[in-house]
């Protein structure tokens, strides 16, 4: 029997600040807090900053110097593959006699994939493998770093100013250089909505910088405009040179309209980050630092903590005949668990999807753990468990596959139920309150979610 | 009735040009000439179905490519006013693996990379690249140096052709001998041997 294997058929619901109807392969699990977490409701953090195709690690401060980009790898201006550097045999003159020639090495940048040359915008072949590429300047960008001295000049005298403020109404004996040292560090002055301009401030000038006042110019506005080219109208496109939209917002700083502007810029970089619960401030999940490495140093995610349903098979289903649908449960952790689900009640809040009833076995389920080392005995015990053969119709180590029942309510549409999956579960993050009561570590409290299943269309 | 085999075609002979390398796993059929130094790695087929198959000089040929002068689909094969039309290929063209060619006139310098198709309507020039897994199928002349790539089958023109593999076809002309039988090259040969 095929396991209808999309994750997206069974959503589980999480109740943070918005309700957010997900699949558990992407919820994370806070096991201080107890509850499920999803992406929108923890904070991310940058934690470390790579380029992917060399892997190279970079530091965040050498990253922000070089605008996210890595310094070795070039991207294909016209596809966005990376580019790699080819070499080609061209006679060259030896600097001792000119009448003879020696082959020396060229090296040129190629796509592989829509067989662009750094040759076919002009680029020259450099002699150097690597570092001779360079990007070509920006005529702006003068201005632009002047107007950004003087706003963050500028920002950097706001926050003073409201600092000042706050000091002097609440503590008056306390130093004026301490606001400047609680700035934007602290992650709880991070997290309020604060006037944009404070975006700046982190970075400003190093704090008892004497500050000379900066000026700039306003800019000028023209009155007139370079005329168009007279056969503007009437010359016509030639298509394989114009760039593409997305050819041309790749390269903000120029925007060129024609192919053969197209240079290959330096490649950014990716990043890695890690989740942090907002409520409890624990790390949710940690990447390693390494970027060769796909491991994490702390990974709380809800598919080790929280048994799992799949759809296995589903029947025909028809308007108001009940069926039965086949689902399974897995258990992702080690000790037993003890599984009940329940319909959902009448007038429930959650409860808006659905357009089907659903009855679900009434008894408490039980799981056995999931043992890593069961798969390689090929003697396996029967576990002795009494199942009633018309819920659980198998077992095999920590899954069971039960029955529940489906009357669709509407003539049309999609099948969807939902139902409420109670399980306990053994928190082994808490501390150990006293080294008699050994038990206490592993005390089970009981959970509860909201599941949503989408069955799909009615047999017609 | 069952159809045995395929269709006798109008001619069932192969002229393979002096230094051509043709292996003897290739499935060739149907009246198929084949210019010097081009090499047709093991398991290629060149199928000339509705008429014979013109290969040129210096081209590569590589493993699972099909190059078919096959009858358009709404035609029966039995139809009498069908005319069989000859399949031109150019020199230092490249058929990748798993390529599949019904182009009639395929001209110098040309690559289809692998698992690439192009159409009976056709007609590539020189230098034209049409980039792996994409299908060309429409009714044109493909300019000269155009690149097709990427799922949506763009194009863009390059300013150089692609280079000949001579130092690709040198090195298959020295190893396949060693590994392979070769195809006799004679002008005109009888029904080649295959294994």
């Amino acid at each position: 029997m095929a396991t209808l294997l999309q994750p997206e058929k069974v959503l589980y619901l999480v109740r943070g600040e918005k309700k957010i109807r997900v699949p558990l392969s992407q919820l994370y699990f806070c096991r201080y807090c107890s509850e499920l977490r999803s992406l929108e409701c923890v904070s991310h953090e940058v934690d470390s900053h790579f380029c992917p195709s060399c892997l190279e690690n970079m530091p965040s401060a050498e990253a922000k110097l070089k605008k996210n980009r890595c310094a070795n790898c070039f991207d294909c201006p016209c596809c966005m593959h990376t580019l790699s550097t080819r070499a080609t045999n061209i006679p060259a003159p030896l600097p001792d006699d000119p009448t003879k020639t020696t082959m020396k090495k060229a090296y040129y940048l190629a796509c592989g994939f829509c067989r662009w040359t750094s040759r076919d915008v002009g680029m020259a072949d450099k002699s150097v493998a690597s570092g001779g590429w360079q990007e070509p300047e920006n005529p702006h960008t003068q201005r632009i770093n002047k107007l950004i001295e003087y706003y963050q000049q500028l920002a950097q005298r706001e926050k003073l100013e409201r600092d000042r403020k706050k000091l002097a109404r609440r503590r008056p004996f306390m130093p004026q250089a301490f606001s400047e040292k609680y700035g934007l560090g602290t992650r709880l002055q991070r997290q309020r909505s604060g006037a944009p301009i404070s975006a700046l401030y982190g970075l400003s000038l190093k704090e008892g910088e004497d500050q000379k006042e900066i000026t700039i110019e306003p800019a000028q506005a023209l009155d007139e405009v370079e005329p168009l080219p007279e056969d503007y109208y009437t010359r016509p496109v030639n298509l394989p040179e114009v760039t593409t939209l997305r050819q041309r917002l790749l390269q903000p700083d120029f925007q060129p309209a024609g192919a053969s502007q197209l240079h290959p810029r330096h490649k950014h970089l990716l990043m890695k980050r890690s989740l942090r619960c907002r409520k409890c401030e624990h790390n949710l999940s940690k990447p390693e630092f390494n970027p060769t490495s796909i491991k994490f140093k702390i990974q709380l995610v809800a598919v080790s903590y929280i048994p799992e349903v799949r759809i296995m098979s589903i029947p025909n289903l028809r308007h108001m005949k009940e069926s039965q649908v086949l689902l399974t449960l897995t258990n992702p952790v080690e000790n037993i668990t003890h599984v009940s689900l329940y319909t959902c009640e009448e007038e429930d809040p959650d409860d808006i999807n659905s357009t089907a009833k659903v009855l679900v076995p009434s008894k408490e389920l039980v799981l056995a753990g999931k043992d890593a080392a069961a798969e390689y005995d090929e003697l396996a015990e029967p576990q002795g468990f009494q199942d009633d053969p018309d819920v659980v119709t198998f077992r095999k180590s920590n899954k069971i596959g039960f029955f529940i029942k489906v009357i669709p309510q509407r003539e049309e549409g999609d099948v969807t139920v939902a139902f409420k999956l109670r399980h306990d579960f053994r928190n082994l993050a808490a501390p150990i309150r006293n080294t008699e009561e050994v038990e206490a570590t592993s005390e089970a409290i009981w959970l509860t979610h909201h599941v949503e299943l989408s069955l799909g269309p009615l047999a017609t | 009735m069952f159809i045995i085999g395929m269709l006798v075609p109008n001619s069932s002979n192969v002229k393979i040009a002096m230094g051509a390398v043709v292996c003897v796993e290739s499935d060739i059929r149907g009246d198929v000439t084949i210019g010097a130094r081009t090499v047709v790695h093991p398991k290629a087929r060149i199928i000339a179905e509705a008429g014979p198959i013109v290969i040129g000089d210096g081209n590569l040929i590589e493993e699972q490519a099909l190059i078919i002068n096959s009858y358009p689909e709404n035609m029966l094969p039995d139809a009498e006013d069908v005319e069989p039309k000859t399949m031109n290929i150019g020199i230092n063209n490249v058929f990748e693996v798993g390529c599949v060619s019904q182009a009639l006139k395929i001209g110098d310098n040309n690559v289809i990379e692998s698992k690439a198709e192009v159409g009976r309507n056709v007609i590539l020039t020189s230098g034209c690249i049409v980039g792996a897994c994409c299908a060309v199928n429409t009714c044109e002349v493909i300019p000269e140096n155009t690149v097709i790539y990427g799922s949506e089958c763009l194009r863009r023109v390059q300013t150089e052709r692609p280079q000949p593999q001579t130092l690709q076809l040198d090195f298959l002309m020295k190893i396949l001998p060693n590994y392979h039988h070769l195809k006799k090259t004679v002008k005109a040969s009888s029904t080649p041997a295959r294994s």
